[in-house]
């Protein structure tokens, strides 16, 4: 009995740390915020209803594998995972452009996500725009955030190593991310684009936003093409991701070609944030956190820095995950994505489209 | 007040006890780690798990043992190695610096949710709660908790003068030697994963015992006391005391717990915004690694130096001058340029 | 002069994604000797020295170190055996002072246990505290004694150069293996070093030196071997290769050297 009661004054004399704790699981556990990782699933589920925040993909699934049989789920789970494929594709180039100019793992990278997904509601709910003038926004929001990130972090960690650059990313991503949360709230908000009409493509089923999505997608991608091999930027870009030192002393202005990479990647990784909300249809602060593992996991396993390979690790990941997901609940995406970089890591550590291998013990 | 008191400086102490483990393999073996809060949560969840009873349903965990106290520490503290071993396994083995990070990164939120989800193991994302009474009970209220507060400082006593004996000791500095250049290491007979597996385990172990002081600390436990980065709390506690130097690990911690709470109780949390305490908490955070990383990675006591003293000198920083510069010699001073390699 | 084959290697092979570095290579070190190992750049002489020392594997071939077989073997393992290497550009534990390198050179292996060092520090600490006397002796060698105490990332380059030989000295390897010892040193330096490997050889241990400095090999060396496209091309005194005729165009012909 006495150790009961004391049980009960610890919790009531703890104040700060554990009451936070406490507070923190009320704002954050709502119906939305499973949906930050359980997207496959979800986005699979969306397909079938209009509307967006539903208790649990699962359930729809199995509803729908009752009546249309094993082979339609399992091609609209596909479905679904080409078009967060899609997505995380452009999110994982962001990432690898960053690692090529400046050499960092950019674990801020979800919040340049964060940040476009939250300036497009922004646009959206307040100023009542159109979808293609919240893109917009998204995206020069997102270049605004990483070419802030550049200029006050990473040129200032640059002759440092790589793993100090690696832990001060860490600290910004913690002050954006709670930035964000100051400024929005914990909880969830929604963007409220319509959704269009459900269309039968091959065996996929897609909305007609979805569609908009992956259009859009491919279109950024045939974009960062042509950056990459048409522009001087993008001969700039690969000179400097080979030896930055080198492409200074030739003449190219090192620091001008970084901070218009990170503008570029910038808005890329806006844009995309904007896309994946749009696709899940609700943001909260946390939403790029597991969407960076995604893009990590995509950029290690096809070839980090290198925007072609990682483009292909992105397609295969998404893949991967979305076949996985047909047979598994969607809460293990990301115990799925971990697998998959660690046998990538272990198996072919410089990535699945590059050859070679990182140099541990050895000359 | 006594009480408040007494309830930051415990929470200081558990937490010394882990930041002692993480700076193990992060100060000393340079392996920048980002699973070591699960190692924790999972000394916190054994420890419960085998001192609270039978789950009643809809309640469900595995064991429920309800054994003793201190036996329940030491199977945590064995259960949290022998995890630590398989994940150590895979991520140390060829994987270093950036790729180490990215690996346990992924592993933890992995973890996460697994056990969040996969309900049949620690009760998944509602948690767990119940008594884990480290005295048997029968004591006061106050009594209980200077008595486990006294505990915890044992604890972190213990631990502090095991981790300092080990930094000092031959196998201390040739951890350091491997993180320095393992290459080099390996050229002088070092077998460079088995040395910082060692030391993975060992940090490992520190952090499951914290654990289990942290499981009879809070009494419930679940998902989100938990989020993985809550670990930089402690990484930021490591840089501002002195990476690799337990005295100065020890100092960071009281520091950090201690600062942010005194820090953070005079900033406005009303009850329509309760997140923003937390946030500005993180905010600081991250402002101070980022703030000592750039202008003191050393710290407040930076790590000691082997000289050839008997009695092993300490280099404090800004409180006594750093050893001397090197003495140049005239004809050894010219700038060492590696030639085109060969091959 | 005339010790027993202390490594032989037959045979060895290696190719780097399609590129052959290092082709049926042989080659035979006697004990006691200080062997010269030239050639041109790309000849892969550093690819063989990893082969020998572990840190890559041959595709093929066999190497033999006073008759156990090394293929197969972790770099660690193979140093434990009483090899001991450097790479073409020092490396130094930047983070301990420069008497804490010299004692990891020294230092014996089961004194690092974890158990032992837990249990029994105090002993060991005495251990140490005994070796120091002859640490800084080898310190006084190499003219670090004065900079002992500070951390070896702030030694000059030419200081680096001589803790790593000071290293080896207290390491008393059975064999050397120097990857371009006179890389970016200057001539007074390079005396100290022409020096250093003498020492070695008194002190009883074997001594192969890859270098460009052919006057240095001369000066140094007992024998050199000479290796171009991955293979030995010819083994023998200084004196009598430099009439050979493959050397030669080895030399002039596919290099500026």
């Amino acid at each position: 009995m006495a150790a009961n009661l004391t049980h009960h004054h610890t919790r009531g004399c703890r104040t700060t740390f554990r009451q936070e704790r406490i507070e923190r699981r009320n704002f954050t556990h709502s119906p939305c915020s499973r949906l930050c990782y359980g997207h496959f699933q979800l986005v699979a589920a969306s397909f079938l209803t209009t509307f967006f925040w539903l208790g649990s993909g699962s359930e729809q699934t199995r509803g729908v594998r009752s009546v249309r049989g094993d082979m339609n789920i399992f091609w609209i789970s596909v479905g679904s995972g080409i078009a967060v494929a899609a997505i995380l594709a452009l999110s994982a180039v962001a990432f690898t452009l960053e690692y090529a100019v400046s050499r960092v793992v950019n674990l801020a990278h979800g919040e340049i996500l964060t940040i476009g997904a939250y300036a497009a509601y922004v646009g959206e709910n307040n100023f009542h725009q159109n979808l293609y003038v919240c893109a917009v926004i998204a995206t020069v929001f997102g270049a605004l955030g990483a070419m802030a990130l550049n200029f006050s972090l990473i040129e200032r960690f640059r002759n440092q190593k790589p793993l100090s650059t690696l832990i001060a990313t860490l600290g910004a991503s913690l002050i954006l991310q709670n930035v964000v949360l100051i400024g929005f709230g914990g909880a969830s908000v929604s963007y409220s684009f319509a959704q269009g009409s459900i269309l039968h493509v091959g065996p996929f089923l897609w909305t007609v936003l979805t569609i908009k999505v992956m259009v859009s997608a491919v279109v950024v991608a045939v974009l960062i093409y042509l950056l990459l091999q048409k522009t001087r930027l993008g001969k700039a870009l690969r000179a400097i991701s080979q030896n930055r030192e080198l492409a200074q002393v030739s003449g190219i202005p090192a620091r001008l070609v970084v901070m218009q990479t990170w503008a570029v990647a910038g808005a890329i990784s806006g844009f995309a944030g904007f896309l994946y909300g749009e696709t899940i249809g609700t943001i909260t602060p946390t939403v790029g956190n597991g969407f960076l593992l995604l893009s990590i996991t995509a950029a290690v396993g096809g070839g980090l820095g290198r925007p072609y390979p990682t483009l292909g690790g992105a397609v295969v990941l998404g893949l991967v995950m979305s076949i996985a997901s047909t047979y598994t609940s969607s809460a293990y995406q990301l115990v799925i994505a971990f697998g998959f970089l660690v046998v990538m890591l272990l198996v072919k550590p410089n990535g699945l489209f590059v050859r070679g291998r990182i140099s541990t013990v050895r000359a | 007040m006594v009480q408040y008191w007494t309830a930051i400086l415990t929470e200081a102490a558990i937490f010394g006890v882990l930041a002692l483990g993480i700076d193990m393999i992060w100060g000393w073996a340079g392996d920048f780690d980002l699973s070591a809060y699960a190692y924790f949560a999972l000394g916190v969840y054994v420890t419960m798990i085998l001192t609270i009873g039978k789950p009643s349903p809809p309640v469900e965990y595995i064991l429920g043992w309800h054994l003793p106290y201190l036996l329940a520490v030491l199977i945590s503290v064995v259960v949290v190695v022998a995890f630590a071993s398989l994940i150590g396994a895979v991520a140390l083995r060829a994987l270093r610096e950036v790729y180490f990070s990215i690996t346990t990164l992924g592993a933890v939120w992995a973890i996460y949710y697994l056990v969040e989800n996969f309900t049949p193991l620690f009760n998944g994302y509602n948690g767990l709660s119940g008594l884990v009474d480290p005295m048997g009970g029968g004591l006061s209220y106050n009594a209980y908790h200077y008595l486990f507060f006294g505990f915890c400082l044992l604890v972190l006593l213990l631990a502090y003068l095991v981790v300092m004996r080990l930094s000092r000791s031959p196998f201390g500095r040739m951890v350091r030697a491997v993180r320095d250049d393992e290459l080099a290491a390996a050229v002088y007979g070092r077998n460079v994963f088995w040395t910082k597996y060692r030391t993975y385990l060992t940090g490992a172990a520190l952090a499951g015992l914290s654990g289990s002081l942290f499981a009879a600390y809070i009494g419930a436990f679940n998902p989100l006391d938990w989020r993985p980065t809550e670990i930089f709390v402690l990484y930021a506690a490591i840089l501002v005391g002195g990476r690799g130097n337990p005295r100065g690990v020890v100092l960071g911690s009281f520091i950090v717990y201690v600062g942010f709470v005194e820090l953070t109780r005079y900033i406005p949390s009303p009850s329509a915004r309760p997140e923003l305490g937390p946030a500005l908490r993180q905010i600081l955070i991250g402002l101070l690694i980022i703030l000592m990383l750039k202008f003191r990675p050393g710290g407040l006591i930076p790590e000691r130096l082997g000289t050839d003293d008997s009695r092993r000198r300490w280099s404090t920083g800004w409180l006594h001058p750093r050893p001397r510069a090197s003495v140049k010699i005239p004809e050894a001073s010219t700038p060492l340029s590696v030639e085109s390699s060969d091959s | 002069m005339t010790g027993a084959a202390l490594l032989e290697i037959r045979d060895i092979s290696k190719s780097f994604g399609g590129v052959v570095a290092v082709n049926r290579c042989s080659m035979t070190v006697r004990e006691g000797t200080v062997v010269g190992l030239i050639g041109p750049n790309g000849a892969g002489k550093s690819s063989v020295i990893d082969l020998v020392t572990g840190f890559e594997h041959p595709d093929s071939g066999s190497v033999r170190f006073d008759g156990t077989e090394l293929v197969g073997r972790r770099p660690d393992v193979i140093s434990r055996m009483g090899i001991i290497r450097t790479f073409q550009s020092p490396r130094e534990w930047r983070d301990l002072t420069v008497i804490d390198n010299v004692r990891i050179g020294r230092s014996n292996l089961a004194r690092e246990s974890l158990f032992r060092s837990l249990v029994f520090a105090r002993g060991l600490r005495r251990e140490e505290a005994k070796e120091t006397g002859e640490i800084r002796a080898i310190l006084k060698d190499y003219r670090l004694d004065d900079v002992r105490n500070s951390r070896a990332v702030n030694l000059s380059g030419g200081q680096k150069r001589l803790l790593e030989f000071a290293r080896i000295a207290a390491a008393r390897p059975r064999l050397t293996i120097l990857d371009e010892p006179m890389g970016g040193v200057n001539p007074v330096l390079g005396e100290r070093i022409g020096e250093a490997i003498r020492d070695l050889k008194r002190a009883g241990s074997t001594v192969i030196v890859v270098e460009h400095n052919l006057p240095f090999i001369e000066k140094t060396c007992d024998e050199v071997v000479v290796m171009d496209l991955g293979s030995v091309i010819a083994q023998g005194a200084f004196g009598d290769l430099r009439d050979n005729s493959r050397v030669v165009d080895a030399y002039l012909g596919n290099d500026d050297e």
